[in-house]
């Protein structure tokens, strides 16, 4: 294996893709990479590359939890979900854009069963075992995406620049299907560069998870009130940070048996999060 | 003069009957009650700067020169055959030190009735390059279907053993007799017990004495699991743990990786560290299996428990034993009728191991749950209801306690209990908030054989030495505290040598809450022994009678004026030391020696999304007399964090088709942190059990997680009127329980 | 050849590109101290400073510290913490306690006076399985006495 340490964009990108992956905190990749999910000859370090920091309602990708957690310039929901994601440690290593890149948790993907989201044939949570699994959008792959931030910044209508493009964040996730089993629609290569974090009048994130701190949300809510409404995202719901209007779409709902109790859960959550936005 | 007696001896409410050698030891009277110099004051631990420094060698932490490092290759299957093992492109690799398959180690099966048995193993010399060894391992697996549901189990006779049938009394007549008969089904799940140093060992061959190094909490039983399966003289087996990272039960013995970090050893002449990873450890190194269990109480009007019924169900795994589940119903109360049925199901899962009161903390669950739902349709409180059945004597084995001061718990709980009105009140919001109890019953008398010695120098500084184990529990600390105590010196001249099968006597396991009981008393009498041997000194030396002279304050007192400094008297030695002995006596004959105690717990629950916070727990317990009240608090604690996790957030899943175990990592598998920790109050009674041993004192590893899973479900049922009936209460056991809840109350409702 | 400052003392390793912090650590420069008790980023267990920030080492590849300065138990073997957690019995195996005392090692730097929610918050990455919690959250508020 090899580590570069590339000194602008587009070294890392031409560095990128056949065989190596981009590092930036490493807290899901070098699991991920002992674990044989991922292999690569080459890891292309982005700690030279992409920015850090926030910057109005800019922030770079390469910004660690802990420093957004702690900063009062970003909106409350994106605070407060950095916050309640991961653990200390974990939130001082990893980046916000490594966050929204992380690989989901399903246990049968992390245990590299060979199922539908691995390019095979099946969901094996679906008859299997899955109380951390989703409620919509679940009909090939149930998994739940772990992201707190994430559903954070769909619900503040974030904007995403990578090195090639400009971006909404609901058009970074994608449902995997038959022809790809990608949830991003980053292309290889592509880096995550800078959020564009809107200015909301308020907004808030509620987490359920099973224990009081370091779990992945079992149900997420995001609100953010704008001028125009309110925006509601969720996390943990669906194989990508998923949109809602409002409390009602829950009735659309396409809960697997163990996974019922979360249409339950979201809704206390919604109205609870309606309430403090607005 | 050695005495041979034939005494009882039970480790986790498993008796036998087995032959042990007393030390004639002039019988020491108990200290009386209440702190003394050392002995019942609270004391940092004596190895804490060591511990936390990060000095202290761990297992994990020892590295022999020339040593290798062992990878097992595990089954990926629930069961299965292995139809072909090819060893040879492994042990072709030029890299590859050693390799071994069943023909070489009898830890190791082509059978695997289990995901994660091992079946082969390698050993390399960088644990960078170990798992790449075992790819080049060939197998041709064969996969069967696996049996993983208990309850199928039971009905094809797959078990472990004949289902276990107790009865007391007439248990049909009484409930048809009863006023009020309740009854439920309960489940509790499978938890591991995840000790932050994984199960580990390193071998090594010396000329014909075989090493090992091995976290374990019973330096003893490894030694003789190795002989008897290896066949080797005992002594030529040296077992060393000096310091070790928790147990919790789960490292009683030998265990797989010591027998093949041996063959390893064996085939190579090179030492073998042999470590399971975080997974491997929740797979393979046992846990505590779930129950199905359902009961059945029927109560006079008046509280008057009348009978008692359960049938048990412990899904046990591949190996293991079926463990007592039934235990508190048959011993916890005074009810004539009792009748119990218990099955052992075998199945294709991880075996158990015993677990922090085995049996005892899911039946506790169980049936301090079902008598909170009794008190409710008898419209009694439940203390008065506990109160009322209170035994006085053992109705299981039909003997007089050694020792019982229940009834004074229930009166020290009374308090946190009184509290309840007051707690409901802060109730606000979705946040209803309860009060909940449950009682605890459990062993911890210990027992012998156990031996130590006591060593003085000319320096007037004792060393107590003894071949036990600290495994966290503070035994170092307790050790040095009495034997402190009996020489009258002062705690900073006492130090203890242990952790070493070749430097130091036969000691016991450090388990069942054993450990303070059966060492204690040994060390006391070592002690006595040795501060016999100085005063006789002393007497020689300045012309004095014995009977008058004592130690204390690091001196020899006479009762008539005179002192001399304790290095005084043994400095008369030069190099030469003082050596005394000592030995665990035997359990009081015909008693039930046994511990007690009562919980409250506090909690609130958001009726909506179903969040529990568990906010105080309060306990009180009855384990005879504290040795050291800070190492105590810290074991009521611990033992209750992990109940409040067992309670809450931990649970084993398995894939339901192929039993393969998904939540091997700790993310997955969660743990409680330092955010989920309610307030807990730790009221320890510290009345030494007068007929047991010259200390008095019980064990306390085990009480504490006893009652916590109920107690808190009483309180949760309390706060809102839902019934959980299975653990972990995750959310959407907690909203179902509350949607049953609100439709039981919708449906009496009157129209 | 890979240079760490560790403790404040400068060394030189050999490691191939993949290992981790930890794995260094333990190995060649024979600091012990540091556990791993997953070796995944699961437990804590493997805590270290880098440049004063807790972070797991068993999940650092070595080759990323840089010029950061490494902070191992080692290095905090005399703070006044290590004193407060032996005074409030913070520890029973002691296998979680040096990652322990390296969280809250960086905690009390950033807050001398931490609230019991901050500390709740901080050392919520550290796991420990004996259960020495409530020893910690005294020690930690005690830690200056
Ligand atoms: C035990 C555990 C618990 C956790 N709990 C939570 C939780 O509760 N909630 C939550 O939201 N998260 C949780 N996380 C996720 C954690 O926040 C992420 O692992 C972390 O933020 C990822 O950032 P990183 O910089 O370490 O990414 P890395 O591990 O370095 O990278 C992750 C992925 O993103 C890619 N990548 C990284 N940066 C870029 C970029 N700028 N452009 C393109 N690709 C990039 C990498 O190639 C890799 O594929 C948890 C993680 C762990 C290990
Ligand atoms: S939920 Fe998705 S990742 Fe999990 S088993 Fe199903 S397809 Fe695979
Ligand atoms: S050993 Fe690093 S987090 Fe567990
Ligand atoms: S002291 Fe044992 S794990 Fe923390």
């Amino acid at each position: 294996m090899q580590l570069l340490r590339p000194e602008s964009v587009e070294a890392a990108a031409a560095a990128l893709g056949n065989g190596s992956v981009a590092l930036a905190g490493g807290t899901d990749l070098v699991p991920m990479l002992r674990d044989r999910l991922v292999s690569a000859e080459t890891l292309v370090e982005l700690k030279e590359v992409v920015p850090r920091g926030v910057e109005g309602t800019r922030i770079g990708a390469g910004t660690t939890l802990a420093e957004l957690e702690v900063d009062p310039e970003i909106p409350a929901a994106l605070r407060e979900a950095c916050a309640l994601a991961a653990s200390p440690q974990l939130r001082s290593m990893g980046t916000i854009g490594g966050n929204l890149l992380q690989a989901t948790r399903c246990w049968y993907w992390r245990l590299d069963f060979p199922c539908f989201l691995h390019g095979g044939s099946r969901c094996h949570a679906r008859e299997g075992a899955h109380r951390e699994h989703a409620i919509f959008g679940n009909e090939r792959c149930a998994s739940a995406h772990p992201s707190d931030p994430a559903a954070a910044l769909l619900a503040l209508g974030a904007r995403v620049r990578t090195s090639r493009r400009e971006l909404g964040l609901e058009e970074l996730y994608r449902l995997p299907t038959e022809d790809d089993r990608n949830v991003t629609a980053l292309e290889p290569g592509e880096l995550i560069l800078e959020l564009d974090v809107p200015r909301p009048e308020a907004s808030v994130y509620l987490k359920a998870m099973d224990r009081a701190r370091w779990a992945f949300p079992l149900v997420g809510v995001a609100a953010a009130r704008f001028a125009d409404g309110v925006r509601l995202a969720l996390a943990g719901v669906a194989p990508i940070p998923w949109r809602l209007d409002s409390e009602t779409d829950l009735d659309r709902a396409t809960p697997l048996p163990g996974t019922a109790y979360k249409v339950e859960l979201a809704r206390p959550l919604i109205r609870r999060a309606l309430h403090s936005v607005t | 003069m050695a005495r041979l007696i034939r005494t009882e001896k039970e480790v986790e409410g498993r008796y036998t009957e087995q032959w042990v050698v007393v030390e004639e030891d002039a019988a020491i009277d108990q200290w009386p009650a209440g702190p003394r110099e050392t002995v019942g004051r609270p004391v940092p631990r004596v190895d804490g700067y060591e511990r936390a420094r990060g000095q202290a060698l761990f297992t994990a932490d020892v590295a022999l020169p020339g040593m290798l490092h062992a990878a097992v290759l595990r089954s990926p299957y629930a069961r299965a055959r292995v139809r072909r093992l090819d060893l040879s492109r492994a042990r072709e690799a030029d890299w590859v030190l050693g390799a071994i398959g069943p023909d070489d180690c009898d830890a190791l099966t082509l059978e695997p009735g289990f995901h994660g048995e091992p079946v082969a193993a390698v050993a390399v010399d960088s644990p960078g390059r170990a798992r790449e060894a075992l790819e080049l391992i060939d197998v041709d697996w064969e996969e069967l279907e696996p049996l993983l549901d208990p309850e199928e189990a039971v009905r094809r006779n797959e078990l472990h053993e004949e289902p276990r049938r107790y009865e007391r009394g007439d248990a049909d007549a009484a409930f048809a007799d009863a006023d009020v008969v309740v009854e439920a089904e309960y489940r509790t799940q499978t938890v591991l017990h995840n000790p932050l140093e994984t199960h580990q060992s390193v071998c090594r061959w010396e000329g014909d004495t075989l090493e090992v190094y091995i976290s374990t909490q019973f330096i003893w039983g490894v030694r003789d699991d190795i002989a008897e399966s290896l066949d080797l003289p005992p002594d030529r087996i040296r077992v060393i743990c000096n310091f070790m990272g928790g147990g919790f039960g789960a490292k009683n013995g030998a265990h797989a990786q010591t027998f093949i970090a041996i063959a390893l050893a064996s085939q190579t002449g090179r030492p073998v560290r042999c470590a399971l990873s975080r997974r491997e450890e929740n797979l393979a190194t046992g846990n505590r299996n779930s129950t199905i269990q359902r009961l059945r109480a029927g109560a006079r009007s008046d509280g008057t428990l009348v009978a008692l019924e359960g049938e048990f169900v412990n899904a046990v795994g591949w190996k293991g034993w079926s463990g007592p589940t039934y235990g508190p119903m048959e011993m916890l109360y005074a009810c004539e009728n009792v009748r119990t049925l218990t099955y052992g199901a075998k199945l294709n899962l991880p075996p158990n191991a015993a677990f922090r009161a085995p049996g005892f903390v899911e039946g506790t669950f169980g049936l301090e749950c079902l008598l909170d739902e009794l008190a409710g349709r008898l419209e009694l409180d439940p203390l008065e209801l506990r109160a009322r059945n209170h035994a006085d004597r053992d109705l299981a084995d039909d003997r007089p306690y050694s020792s019982k001061n229940l009834l004074e718990c229930y009166r020290r709980a009374e308090p946190h209990w009184a509290r309840r009105d007051a707690v409901r009140a802060r109730s606000e919001g979705p946040w209803r908030r309860g009060v909940g109890l449950a009682s605890q019953i459990w062993y911890g008398g210990g027992g012998p054989p156990s031996y130590a010695w006591v060593r003085i120098g000319s320096d007037g500084r004792a060393t107590v030495i003894t071949a036990m184990q600290d495994i966290g529990t503070g035994t170092r600390t307790a050790m040095a505290q009495i034997a402190a105590e009996e020489l009258g010196l002062p705690l900073d001249r006492v130090r203890v040598s242990l952790g070493d099968s070749s430097r130091g006597p036969y000691a016991s396991i450090s388990a069942g809450s054993s450990t303070t009981p059966s060492m204690g008393p040994a060390v006391r009498a070592a002690a006595a022994d040795a501060a016999r041997q100085v005063i006789e000194i002393a007497a020689q030396r300045y012309h004095l009678e014995e009977r008058l002279l004592t130690m204390q304050g690091g001196k020899v007192v006479s009762s008539d004026g005179g002192s001399w400094p304790l290095e005084e008297v043994t400095g008369l030695l030069e190099d030469a030391q003082i050596l005394g002995k000592g030995a665990r006596g035997p359990n009081p004959t015909g008693m039930r020696v046994l511990t007690f105690g009562i919980q409250v717990a506090d909690v609130a629950v958001d009726v909506e999304t179903g969040e529990v916070r568990v906010e105080r727990i309060a306990a009180i317990h009855d384990v005879g007399r504290v040795i050291n009240p800070l190492g105590a608090q810290s074991q009521v604690e611990g033992g209750i964090i992990q109940g409040v996790g067992h309670t809450l957030s931990e649970e084993r899943l398995v894939d339901p088709a192929s039993g393969i175990v998904l939540t091997q990592s700790l993310d997955a598998y969660k743990l409680p942190t330092i955010a989920d920790v309610p307030e807990i109050v730790v009221e320890l009674l510290d009345i030494p059990d007068e007929h047991l041993t010259n200390l008095g004192s019980k064990g306390l590893g085990e009480p504490p997680i006893v009652p916590t899973a109920a107690a808190i479900v009483n309180a949760i049922r309390d706060a809102t009127g839902a019934d959980v009936r299975s653990l972990p209460v995750s959310r959407d056991e907690m909203l179902r329980a509350l949607r049953e809840a609100r439709e039981r109350e919708r449906a009496a409702a009157p129209a | 050849m890979l240079e760490l400052v560790v403790n404040g003392g400068r060394y030189e390793v050999e490691a191939p590109i993949g290992q981790t912090l930890a794995e260094t650590l333990r190995g060649p420069l024979g600091l012990t101290g540091t556990k791993i008790a997953c070796g995944e980023g699961h437990c804590g267990a493997c805590t270290v400073q880098l440049d004063g920030v807790p972070v797991l080492s068993c999940i650092t590849l070595v080759h990323t510290v840089g010029e950061r300065e490494v902070t191992t138990i080692e290095g905090l073997r005399d703070h006044p913490l290590v004193d407060a957690f032996v005074r409030a019995d913070a520890l029973q195996c002691g296998f979680c306690t040096p990652g322990q005392i390296v969280s809250a090692a960086a905690l009390v730097e950033a807050d001398p006076e931490p609230t019991p929610e901050r500390i709740r918050h901080a050392m919520a990455g550290n796991l420990c399985r004996c259960g020495t919690y409530p020893r910690i959250e005294e020690a930690l508020l005690t830690w200056r006495d």
